[in-house]
């Protein structure tokens, strides 16, 4: 809904939105906790104001544990600049529940929420308990009852939920506070690392290193596994790594190119690229009884397989009018449609999760920007200004595009939420960053 | 008091002061397992003297004069080879996995010139690197035309 909502109401004279942002954009830096982690995040914001929202530190008498939940959830919700919090030392009153929560004592301050809570310890497994409340001053209500329970090592997740449970409950859009994302690391020549981080940048780990080049992450629509290709046997080859325990499958390798591995939204199959007959072309490989099935064929070059979400269709690029655009095949029918005819240059496209429109990396005047498009009607819309931009990725709530792209220094991340209003960089001190994949929901 | 009659108490309530929605979590962490792999091992080259690499246009894999004319000088070593392996590479404009296709095209055009003049070509490996391995770093033109290249091994 809310998705179909901003798509359709992307005006495509976006320059509008833009001079906009470049007037009045605030930069708020958020320096990750980690000492692991390598990332910032970068956040600028354009006019619109955002709802104000008070975290009142939650009772307990440990303030250290009241704090790292309070200031996390926070952050949380001023990371994408989505919300302005309310500095502590402006608090008025500090309530802990509804019992001790009055409504007028917060109207005097201009403000639209306020989260509140109490923490116990459960003294038999020495897990706290977290109850915390959502009101809404405007309209004097209690929105939210949440209870968490959590060892001590896991109250930072624990705060990643609760920030979802609030954020849902405020805009009533999945909160993302729990996804990660993947991507891959060049820290210096012949080091690749295949590595995730919170959407914070905390918790950066390495999943996989090699002296070899690391290529095409994607999740397993579960989150448990990941798919990629590494060149560590001396030429691209896809590997299926279970998250959990490191063990690696690898596909059958034939000569030529095995790449682009991505998942199906059941995770029954994996569309990937192979030049085994000779050139590229788009095959499926079944999970469970390792079959594998050819999808295109053609003496092009057809790569950049993505499922559509109901796993019907699959997007892919094909050169096979002379210049790479985007296409379309069924799964049922084997029918192929060109989608793309704008310019000579249209590639590695992904659907939306709702079917209707696609992100992808689209050539204008020898610069290459993320680029959205309404299947089935003509045009297109660059989101993106910077020159060398690839790899787009849709957030799983629908509501942000992560991508790559590059500066005189080195690679890095960027993103740009959909209604325009925010746009974000993560930087990495060390080397080029590329490839970012963001994760489904994870519990 | 009837239970029906708390019931609706307790909806009316509801109605006058908005009703909280009421969430429950159990939060523990997952782990993740990290991996490491081991760098590709290629025998000894053999020293041909001869420049190892051929050039390209943007998105595109046929060989110019140049390149036939460099390719042309290996066809006496080729002969004599044991294994041919070409690498074929692109510059970092377009996307990476189009790229790794595109630098196999160009691999697999300087095999086909080979197989023309002889080399048998069951023992040409073709690899390709797409942009991930580029030889000169930066964005500039000249980065560019050095990048988009089939390297040449004789073994």
């Amino acid at each position: 809904m809310i998705l179909r909502k901003i798509l359709e109401n992307l005006t495509y004279n976006f320059l509008q939105i833009d001079m906009r942002l470049k007037i009045f954009s605030i930069s708020i830096f958020l320096f990750s906790l980690s000492i692991f982690s390598n990332i910032t995040i970068e956040i600028s914001r354009g006019t619109e104001e955002p709802p104000r929202i008070a975290v009142v530190p939650f009772l307990y008498d440990d303030q250290s544990i009241s704090y790292l939940l309070t200031n996390q959830i926070s952050d949380n919700l001023s990371l994408f600049g989505e919300f302005e919090i309310i500095a502590n030392s402006d608090l008025i009153a500090f309530p802990s529940s509804p019992e001790d929560f009055f409504y007028n004592d917060w109207r005097t301050l201009d403000i639209d929420y306020v989260v509140a809570g109490f923490i116990s310890l459960e003294e038999e497994t020495s897990k706290f308990i977290v109850n915390y409340f959502l009101f809404d001053i405007r309209q004097g209500r209690n929105l939210l009852n949440g209870t968490a329970r959590s060892s001590e090592d896991s109250l930072v997740l624990s705060s990643h939920k609760m920030s979802n449970r609030i954020y849902k409950q405020i805009t009533g859009v999945d909160g993302i506070f729990t996804t990660k994302l993947m991507y891959i690391l060049n820290p210096e020549k012949d080091k690749y690392q295949l590595n995730i981080c919170d959407i914070n940048g905390d918790n950066e780990i390495t999943l996989f290193d090699s002296p070899e080049p690391i290529m095409s992450p994607d999740w397993s629509p579960d989150g448990k596994k990941i798919s990629y290709v590494s060149f560590e046997n001396g030429n691209s080859e896809i590997f299926i790594q279970d998250l959990s325990s490191g063990k690696r499958n690898s596909l059958r390798r034939y000569p030529g190119i095995n790449s682009a591995p991505v998942w199906s939204p059941n995770g029954n199959y994996l569309a990937f690229v192979s030049s085994r007959s000779g050139n590229p072309d788009v095959y499926l490989y079944d999970l469970k009884t390792e079959k594998i099935s050819r999808i295109t064929a053609h003496y092009g070059i057809d790569t950049e397989p993505s499922f559509s979400a109901n796993g019907r269709k699959l997007l892919f690029t094909s050169n096979r009018s002379g210049t790479p655009q985007l296409y379309e095949v069924s799964l049922i029918t084997r029918k192929i449609s060109r989608i793309t005819f704008d310019g000579n240059y249209n590639a590695r496209g992904r659907y939306f999760p709702d079917g209707k429109n696609i992100v992808f990396v689209h050539r204008s005047e020898e610069k290459f920007h993320i680029s959205i498009k309404r299947l089935g009607k003509s045009g297109l819309k660059m989101l993106t200004e910077t020159a060398l931009d690839e790899s787009p990725s849709v957030s799983p709530n629908n509501n942000f595009i992560i991508y790559a792209t590059k500066d005189a220094e080195n690679g890095y991340l960027a993103g740009i939420s959909l209604d325009g209003l925010a746009k974000f960089k993560i930087p990495s001190k060390i080397g080029a960053i590329r490839e970012p994949v963001w994760s489904p929901f994870l519990n | 008091m009837e239970p029906i009659s708390i019931f609706l108490i307790s909806i009316l309530a509801c109605l006058g002061s908005g009703c909280a929605n009421d969430v429950a979590d159990d939060v523990s962490a997952s782990s993740y397992a990290s991996v490491s792999g081991q760098s590709a091992q290629m025998g000894p080259k053999m020293d041909v003297n001869l420049p190892d690499k051929v050039y390209f246009e943007f998105d595109n894999f046929d060989l110019g004069d140049d390149a036939m004319d460099t390719l042309e000088q290996y066809i006496r070593f080729a002969k004599r080879a044991k294994a041919i392996r070409l690498e074929g590479h692109c510059d970092e404009r377009g996307t990476r996995e189009y790229n790794l296709a595109l630098g196999e095209k160009r691999a697999q055009s300087v095999k086909e010139f080979l197989i023309v003049n002889g080399i048998s070509s069951s023992k040409i490996d073709v690899v390709s690197y797409g942009e991930e391995r580029p030889d000169r770093l930066g964005s500039s033109e000249s980065a560019y035309k050095a990048n988009r290249r089939v390297e040449i091994s004789l073994y």
